[in-house]
C-alpha cells in the first residue's frame, strides 16, 4: 500500500518560497496503475522523486507498505529504494561503461539476496525482449532497447513500487509501444504499483487510474 | 556483477579522462618523488666522493705546529686506542703552489701531502709500489689536468717553510718563507690508487701532489716531523665518533711529549736549575702557568726570563752596539743590587754588567737610553726607545755572564761572530767593534744589562707570549730524577687540545658535511611545492571533470539504492586506483626526471654544484616516500572534489547539473558565512604574520614566505567569492563591453573550475616571480658600496705577507723595486688575515663545519665600503658603518664576524644575529656571532671576523694572505701583472674582484634555472589546465555559443566572451601570484640592498601570459568553430 497524506512542496531560492505541490493525498494497493499528467512545471517529476524517497516533501508524509522512507536513516533509505522502488526514467540513464547484463545487475550489487540474481536478469532480458543483446553497450543499443533494459534494471529486485518519469519521452510511436507493452505487461506479472509520469495521453489512457496535476494541486481525471 | 566489475568497467570505460589523471598523479608523484631522489642522489654521490677521498681514515689529528712522526705509533701504544683505532700514520700537510716547469703553467691553493709508504698501507695499497721516491712527485688527477702535466714533466712545488717562530714576532723570518721542490712526476693517480685522497670534504677534484714525506722533511728542516696523523679503525670496528674522539684526545694528552709542544726544559748544570725554553723563542703565557704549576707541585721556584736585543745603549755619545737585555727580577743578581724602586718621574733600573759600564763609562744614578726594534703587524719596524738609570753594576760572574739567559734566536746564537749574525731585521755591522766581537767570542749571548721584569715585559711583550724562558730550581741542584719529575709535571700540566692539536672524526664530518649545504633534496621539494600542488590540482580537476561527466550516474545509482557511501566508495576506489596506477608510472617518472635533473647538474647547471661527479642514486625510501606523499595528496584532492557531488540530491544529479549550494540549514549557512570570511580572515592572518616578522618574532624568510602565502590563500578565496556572486549583469548586451560581461560571467558560471585556474597560474606566477627576483647581474658599479667595495683586484698569496705594500719600505722588503711605483701610483690595498678553511660559498657543496675565517686590518674598517643588508647595529655609527660591529664585546664570550647574505642564507643556514660554531666537536668551541650581513659581495667564502679577535682566536695564522686592491681603471691590468710577477715567490695570485663576484652570480643564478625549470614546468601544468578547463567550458557550452551565433553573434563577439573569459583567469592568476610574490620575498630583496630585475621579470610574466593565451585562442578557436545546428539541436 502506498499512500501520501498532504504532501506539499516548495523549494527556497534566492527570491523566495517557491511551492510546487499542496496538500497532495494518495492511496494505491499493488496491481494499480496510476498515471500522473499535468503541464510541464506542475509538479509532476517533483511528485514521482517524493514517491521514490529521491526528494523529502516539505510537509505531509509518504508511506509504502506502511514504512516512510524519509524518517529512515540515509543507509536504510538507500537499502529502501533498492529493495522497494524501481525506477524508470525519461532518459534510460544506463551506465555507459557497463553491457546490458552489468546494467540490469546493478541494484544487485547493493541489495539483491541469493545466488538467482544473475538468472533473473537474464530472464528480465528475455522477456523485453533483448535475451540476445546482453553483452551489448548502451550505445550499441536503439532508445526503445536502452529503455527496455533500464525496465529490466528497475525490476531486477522485484520491487513492489514502479515509479515511471515519461518511460516513452524519448522515443518514437513503435519504440514506445513496445516499451508501454513490456512495462504494463512486466507491471501485472510482478503486481507492482505503478506510477507514471507523462505528457502522452494514450499512455495515461492505458492506466486504470489517472490524476492530473493543476495548480500545485492533484485532482483525479475521469478516463 | 560485481563491485570490482563495475570498478574495472568505470576504469577502462573512461579512459581518456583516467588517463588525464594518471598523467596528473604521475607528474605530481614525478616531481615529488624525483625531488626526493634529486637530494638523496646528491647527498649519496657526496658521501660516496667523500668516502672515497677518506680511503680507510676515520680520524684526523691535525696541529697548529709540526710534532714528531713517532707520535703516531706512540699513540698506538695508548691502553686509550684500544678498540678505536688500529693504525696512525704521521704525514705532512701544506697548501701549496705548483708550476709546471715545461709550460710555466701554475696553481695555487693546491694540497702538498708528505707521505711515505705508511699512507699507502693504511689504505690498503703495497706501500713500497706506490709511495714517491725523494725527487719525485704524484699528482692528483684533477690538478693533472689543470696543469696539462704528464709523467716524466718537472714539477715546482712551492709551499710554505714553517718555523717555530713567530712571522709577526721580531725574530720571525720575513723574507724566507717558503721552499721550493723540483720534483719528476712520476704517476698521475688515479681515483682507485688514491688520487683524490683529501680529508677535508669539497665536491671538485681533487689538487694535490703526493711527496716523499723524507724529502719535504729534509727541504723544510722538519726533521722526523708531520702536521698531520691520520688514524683507522680498520679491523677494530667503529665506536661512536665522539667516543673515538674522546679516546684520542686522551691518548693525545698521555702521550704527547714536550718535544710535541716545541717546549724542551734543559738542565743547567753550572746554576742547578732547569730551564723552560720553547723553539718560538717566547713562552705563551699557558704554557709559562704550566711550568709554574709543575714547579709548585715539585716544590720548586721559578724565575721567569726576558731577554730581548737592544740595537744600542748609550750614555751621551757612548754606544754599546747590539746587545743582550735581560728582563728579571733584579734581586736574583745578587745582594749588591738593590732596587730602589726611584720615584715615579725617574726611568725605571738597569743593572749593568762590568764590561758594559766600562763600555759606556757609566756608574750608578746615570741614565742611558735602549734602543731595540719593535715589529708592527702592520708591516712595519719600529725603532723605539726607553731610558733606565744605571742601578748597580756587576761583575762578570753568575747571571752577568750567563749565556742560557737567552733563547735561540735563528742568524744570531749560532753565529761565531758578530759580524756573521744574519737576523730578520736590518743591523749595522759598521757599529760593531773589535771589543764587541771580543765579547761575543768570550761571552756570546750573555747580557749586558738587566732590568726588571715588569720593565722589560712593558717594553717587549707581544701576542706570543712576554716571557722567553723560565728557570726553575730548588735551594739545592736538582737531580736527574728530580729534573724527570718536574718534566713530567710540566708536561702533565700541558694540553695538547690547548696548544692547537685538533683531533676530529673525519669520516662522520664528512658523511655530516655530505648531507650538503645546499640540500638539493629540500629546495627542489620546496620549490617543486607549486609544481606538485599544481598537478594535484590538475589530477583533481581532470577527476572532477570525469565525475561531472558522470552525475547522472551518481544520480542513476543513488535511485537504484547505492547510499551516499557507497557512492563515494565507489569513486575513491577509482581514484585510488587511479592514483596508484599515475604513483607507479610516477616512480618511474621520477627516476627519469631525477637522471635528467642529475645530468642537468653535471652539465647545463654545472656551475652551480662544482662538479661532475653527482650521479642518479636511485633511494627505495625516496620513492615509496613521493609515492605515499603523491597518493595521499591525490587521493585527498580528489576525494575534495568528490565532496560537493555526492552531498547533491539524487534528482539534481540526474539531471546531469550541480546547483550552486544554498544555505539549507544552520550549519552549512555558517560554513558559507565562514567562507565568505576566508579572505578576510586570511589576509588579516598574512598581514600580522607581516607584522610580527617585522617586529622580529619570526625569521624574516619564514615570515613573509607565510605572509605571502597567507595572501596567496586570501586572494584566492576572494576571487571565488567574487566569482560565485550571483548577480546579473545589468548591461544590455549590445556592445562590445557588454559582450566582454558575458565573457567575465561566464567565468562565474562554474567558479570552482575557475578559480583552480587562478590557482594554478598564480602558483607559477609566484613561483617564477619569487626565483627570478633573486636572479642577480652585475650592476658594473664598482662603487664602494657596490659588491667589490670598489676594489677591482683581489689576490691570494700562498706565503703569508707581513711588510705593507702601501709603504715604500714594505714593497722594498717584498722585492718591488721603486721602479714600480709609478704603475702603483695611487694604488691602495685592504690586507686581510686568513684562517684556511672549507670554502663557506655555495660553490662548495658541502656543508661548511669548519669555513674559512678572515680578518681585515684595523684601517680597513674605517672604510665604509660594501654594502650591507641586516645588521645588529644599535648605535648610529654601527649602522652607518657595519664594520664597526666587529669591534663589539658581547658578554657570553662570543666574537663577532659579518658574512654575505647570499652564503648565510644558503650556505650555512644562519641570519644575523645567530651563532657559528667552530671546532664544535673539540674541548675548545669558538663561538662566532653573526652581527651584519653583506649584501652580495665578493665575501661568500668566509666569515668575517675582526684583527683582534682573529689574533687571540688564530694566533698561529700569522701575516696577509688575502688582498683587496684598489686601483685606477686604467691600471688594473698593469698593477695585477706586476703584483704577479713581483710577488711570484709568494704565490701570489690576482684576480678582478668583478669575475669573482660573477663566478658567485653564476652559482647564484644557475641554482634559480634550475629551479625555474621547475617554476616553467608549473607554469606549463597551469597552462594546460587552463586550456583543459577552457575548452571543456567551450564543449559544455557550445549550444549557448552556437545560440549566440543564431541571434546574430558574429564569430569576433564570441571570440570576445572566450577571450576575456580566458583573460580574467589568466590575468587574474597571474596578478595575484605576483603581489603574493613580492610580499614573499620583500626581505631577502631587502636584505640585498633592494636590486630587482624588472626587466627579466616582465619578460618572464610576458611569457606566462602568451602561454596562457595560446590556450585561450584554442578555446577561441573551438568556439567560433563549432557547427552551427548540430550544437544547438545537440541535447
Amino acid at each position: 500500500m502506498l499512500e501520501i497524506t498532504s504532501v506539499s512542496k516548495s523549494y527556497q531560492t534566492p527570491r523566495g518560497s517557491l511551492d510546487i505541490l499542496t496538500g497532495v493525498s494518495l492511496a494505491f494497493k499493488s496491481g494499480d496503475a496510476v498515471s500522473i499528467v499535468g503541464p510541464s512545471g506542475s509538479g509532476k517529476s517533483t511528485l514521482l522523486y517524493i514517491l521514490g524517497a529521491l526528494e523529502p516533501p516539505s510537509t505531509g508524509t509518504v508511506t509504502l507498505h506502511g514504512v516512510n522512507p524519509f524518517g529512515l536513516s540515509p543507509v536504510e533509505l538507500a537499502v529502501f529504494r533498492n529493495r522497494q522502488i524501481g525506477f524508470v526514467f525519461q532518459d534510460h540513464l544506463l551506465l555507459p561503461q557497463c553491457n546490458v547484463l552489468e546494467n540490469v545487475l546493478i541494484p544487485t550489487l547493493v541489495g539483491f539476496d541469493g545466488d538467482g540474481a544473475e538468472d533473473r536478469a537474464r530472464e528480465l532480458l528475455g522477456r523485453v525482449g533483448l535475451g540476445d543483446r546482453l553483452d551489448h553497450r548502451p550505445a550499441e543499443l536503439s532508445g526503445g532497447e536502452r529503455q527496455r533494459v533500464a525496465l529490466a534494471r528497475a525490476l531486477i529486485c522485484q520491487p513492489p513500487l514502479l515509479l515511471c518519469d515519461e518511460p516513452t519521452g524519448n522515443l518514437d510511436r513503435a519504440a514506445g509501444d513496445v516499451v508501454e507493452t513490456m512495462l504494463f505487461d512486466l507491471h501485472q506479472r510482478q503486481q507492482t504499483i505503478l506510477v507514471v509520469v507523462t505528457h502522452n495521453v494514450e499512455l495515461a489512457e492505458k492506466c486504470p487510474i489517472s490524476y492530473e496535476l493543476v495548480g500545485q494541486r492533484i485532482k483525479r481525471r475521469n478516463l | 556483477m560485481t563491485t570490482r566489475i563495475l570498478l574495472r568497467r568505470s576504469l577502462t570505460y573512461f579512459w581518456r579522462t583516467n588517463l588525464a589523471v594518471i598523467v596528473g598523479v604521475a607528474v605530481a608523484v614525478s616531481v615529488l618523488a624525483g625531488a626526493f631522489l634529486v637530494g638523496a642522489s646528491v647527498r649519496g654521490s657526496l658521501r660516496d666522493i667523500a668516502l672515497q677521498r677518506l680511503g680507510q681514515v676515520d680520524y684526523v689529528i691535525t696541529a697548529g705546529l709540526f710534532f714528531r712522526e713517532a707520535l703516531a705509533g706512540d699513540l698506538l701504544e695508548s691502553e686509550q686506542l684500544g678498540g678505536v683505532v688500529s693504525a696512525a700514520v704521521p704525514m705532512i700537510s701544506l697548501e701549496g703552489f705548483a708550476t709546471h716547469q715545461e709550460s710555466g703553467s701554475r696553481a695555487g691553493g693546491i694540497q702538498v701531502y708528505g707521505v711515505d709508504e705508511r699512507f699507502w698501507e693504511l689504505h690498503g695499497f703495497d706501500g713500497s709500489e706506490l709511495a714517491p721516491a725523494p725527487g719525485t712527485v704524484l699528482v692528483s688527477g684533477g690538478l693533472a689536468r689543470e696543469l696539462g702535466v704528464a709523467t716524466d714533466d718537472t714539477l715546482l712545488v712551492r709551499v710554505q717553510k714553517p718555523s717555530a717562530i713567530p712571522v709577526g714576532s721580531l725574530h720571525g723570518r720575513r723574507d724566507d718563507l717558503g721552499r721550493t721542490m723540483r720534483l719528476r712526476i712520476r704517476e698521475v693517480l688515479t681515483p682507485s690508487t688514491l688520487g683524490e685522497f683529501s680529508f677535508r670534504p669539497q665536491q671538485g677534484f681533487s689538487r694535490a701532489v703526493f711527496i716523499n714525506l723524507g724529502r719535504m722533511q729534509r727541504d723544510l728542516e722538519l726533521r722526523l716531523q708531520a702536521n698531520t696523523i691520520l688514524l683507522s679503525s680498520g679491523s677494530v670496528g667503529s665506536v661512536e665518533s665522539a667516543t673515538g674522539v674522546a679516546a684520542i684526545e686522551m691518548a693525545l694528552r698521555e702521550r704527547a711529549g714536550l718535544d710535541d709542544f716545541a717546549l724542551r726544559v734543559r738542565e743547567l748544570e753550572e746554576s742547578g736549575v732547569l730551564v723552560v725554553e720553547s723553539a718560538a723563542g717566547l713562552l705563551s703565557d699557558d704554557v709559562v702557568d704550566a711550568a709554574v704549576s709543575a714547579a709548585v707541585e715539585n716544590q720548586m721556584v721559578e724565575q721567569p726570563i726576558l731577554t730581548y736585543l737592544a740595537n744600542e745603549i748609550r750614555l751621551g755619545d757612548k754606544v754599546t752596539p747590539y746587545s743582550l737585555v735581560t728582563a728579571l727580577d733584579l734581586e736574583v743578581l745578587g745582594p749588591e743590587v738593590s732596587v730602589s724602586g726611584g720615584s715615579a718621574d725617574e726611568p725605571p733600573s738597569i743593572v749593568l754588567n762590568t764590561w758594559a759600564a766600562d763600555d759606556l763609562g757609566a756608574t750608578s744614578g746615570d741614565v742611558v737610553s735602549l734602543q731595540y726594534y719593535l715589529w708592527e703587524e702592520a708591516g712595519a719596524l719600529l725603532t723605539q726607545e726607553a731610558e733606565f738609570r744605571v742601578e748597580a753594576v756587576i761583575p762578570l760572574e753568575g747571571l752577568a755572564v750567563d749565556q742560557d739567559l737567552a733563547p735561540d734566536y735563528p742568524g744570531i746564537t749560532e753565529a761565531t761572530d758578530v759580524s756573521d749574525w744574519d737576523p730578520p731585521f736590518p743591523i749595522d755591522l759598521d757599529l760593531v767593534r773589535q771589543k764587541d766581537e771580543e765579547y761575543w767570542d768570550e761571552y756570546r749571548t750573555a747580557a749586558k744589562g738587566f732590568i726588571a721584569l715588569g720593565d722589560g715585559q712593558d717594553l717587549w711583550r707581544s701576542r706570543w707570549g712576554q716571557v722567553t724562558s723560565l728557570r726553575v730550581g730548588s735551594s739545592g741542584s736538582i737531580s736527574a730524577e728530580g729534573a724527570n719529575r718536574y718534566r713530567a709535571a710540566f708536561r702533565s700540566a700541558l694540553d695538547p687540545l690547548a696548544a692547537g692539536f685538533v683531533v676530529y672524526p673525519a669520516r662522520e664530518l664528512a658523511l655530516e658535511a655530505a648531507d650538503g649545504v645546499t640540500n638539493f633534496g629540500e629546495y627542489f621539494t620546496y620549490f617543486s611545492f607549486f609544481l606538485v600542488v599544481s598537478a594535484l590540482l590538475l589530477a583533481s580537476l581532470f577527476f572532477r571533470l570525469g565525475v561531472e561527466q558522470r552525475l547522472k550516474e551518481i544520480g542513476t545509482l543513488a535511485a537504484l539504492g547505492f547510499d551516499e557511501a557507497r557512492v563515494r566508495r565507489l569513486f575513491w576506489s577509482e581514484a585510488v586506483v587511479l592514483s596508484f596506477v599515475g604513483g607507479l608510472l610516477g616512480m618511474v617518472g621520477a627516476v627519469v626526471y631525477a637522471e635528467i635533473i642529475m645530468w642537468g647538474l653535471r652539465t647545463w647547471w654545472v656551475d652551480a654544484v662544482g662538479t661532475t661527479l653527482l650521479t642518479l642514486h636511485v633511494s627505495s625510501l625516496s620513492l615509496v616516500a613521493g609515492l605515499v606523499g603523491g597518493m595521499l595528496a591525490a587521493v585527498f584532492s580528489i576525494a575534495w572534489s568528490l565532496r560537493v557531488v555526492v552531498q547533491t540530491t539524487p534528482r539534481a544529479l540526474i539531471s546531469g547539473s550541480l546547483p550552486r549550494p544554498v544555505s539549507r540549514n544552520r550549519f552549512t549557512g555558517r560554513v558559507s558565512g565562514l567562507a565568505r570570511l576566508a579572505p578576510v580572515v586570511l589576509g588579516l592572518l598574512g598581514s600580522l604574520v607581516l607584522f610580527v616578522t617585522v617586529l622580529g618574532a619570526i625569521g624574516d624568510t619564514a615570515g613573509f614566505f607565510g605572509a605571502g602565502l597567507l595572501l596567496l590563500g586570501s586572494l584566492l578565496t576572494l576571487s571565488w567569492g567574487l566569482l560565485e556572486r550571483e548577480d546579473s549583469p545589468k548591461e544590455a548586451v549590445s556592445s562590445t563591453w557588454s559582450v566582454s560581461r558575458v565573457g567575465l560571467r561566464n567565468a562565474t558560471a562554474r567558479p570552482g573550475r575557475s578559480v583552480l585556474c587562478i590557482t594554478l597560474i598564480a602558483f607559477a606566477a609566484f613561483i617564477i616571480v619569487a626565483v627570478d627576483a633573486f636572479h642577480l647581474e652585475g650592476d658594473g658599479s664598482t662603487g664602494r658600496a657596490s659588491g667589490t667595495g670598489g676594489f677591482l683586484l683581489l689576490a691570494e698569496s700562498l706565503l703569508p705577507i707581513v711588510h705593507d705594500m702601501s709603504s715604500e719600505d714594505g714593497r722594498t722588503e717584498l722585492g718591488i723595486s721603486s721602479f714600480d711605483d709609478e704603475a702603483f701610483d695611487g694604488t691602495s690595498y685592504a690586507r686581510f688575515r686568513v684562517r684556511p678553511g672549507e670554502d663557506a660559498s655555495c660553490l662548495n657543496l658541502y656543508q661548511p663545519k669548519n669555513p674559512r675565517v678572515i680578518a681585515p686590518e684595523l684601517a680597513f674598517m674605517s672604510e665604509d665600503r660594501f654594502r650591507f643588508g641586516a645588521t645588529l647595529a644599535e648605535t648610529d655609527a654601527e649602522a652607518a658603518n657595519p664594520w664597526l660591529l666587529l669591534n663589539r664585546d658581547f658578554e657570553d664570550g662570543a666574537v663577532p664576524a659579518i658574512a654575505d647574505a647570499t652564503s648565510l642564507a644558503y650556505a650555512l643556514h644562519l641570519s644575523v644575529g645567530d651563532d657559528f660554531i667552530l671546532n664544535r666537536d673539540s674541548e675548545n668551541p669558538i663561538r662566532l656571532r653573526i652581527v651584519a650581513a653583506l649584501s652580495d659581495s665578493i665575501f661568500q667564502r668566509e666569515l668575517i671576523v675582526g684583527e683582534q679577535s682573529f689574533d687571540r682566536l688564530f694566533s698561529q695564522y700569522e701575516g696577509y694572505r688575502f688582498f683587496l686592491v684598489d686601483t685606477p681603471p686604467d691600471r688594473m691590468v698593469a698593477v695585477a701583472a706586476t703584483l704577479e710577477d713581483r710577488l711570484s715567490g709568494y704565490g701570489f695570485d690576482v684576480t678582478s674582484a668583478e669575475e669573482r663576484l660573477a663566478a658567485f652570480h653564476r652559482v647564484n643564478n644557475t641554482y634559480l634555472a634550475t629551479f625555474q625549470t621547475l617554476g616553467a614546468l608549473g607554469l606549463l601544468l597551469g597552462t594546460l589546465g587552463l586550456g583543459a578547463v577552457l575548452l571543456r567550458n567551450v564543449m559544455e557550452r557550445r549550444r549557448e555559443l552556437a545560440l549566440f551565433r543564431a541571434v546574430g553573434y558574429d564569430t569576433g563577439h564570441v571570440s570576445m566572451m572566450v577571450l576575456v573569459e580566458n583573460g580574467l583567469l589568466l590575468f587574474g592568476g597571474l596578478g595575484i601570484g605576483t603581489v603574493c610574490a613580492l610580499v614573499a620575498i620583500a626581505p631577502a630583496w631587502i636584505e640585498r640592498g633592494g636590486q630587482f630585475p624588472v626587466l627579466s621579470l616582465a619578460g618572464l610574466l610576458l611569457a606566462v601570459a602568451g602561454a596562457g593565451l595560446v590556450s585561450s585562442l584554442v578555446a577561441t578557436v573551438m568556439a567560433v568553430r563549432t557547427p552551427l545546428l548540430p550544437a544547438l539541436r545537440s541535447e
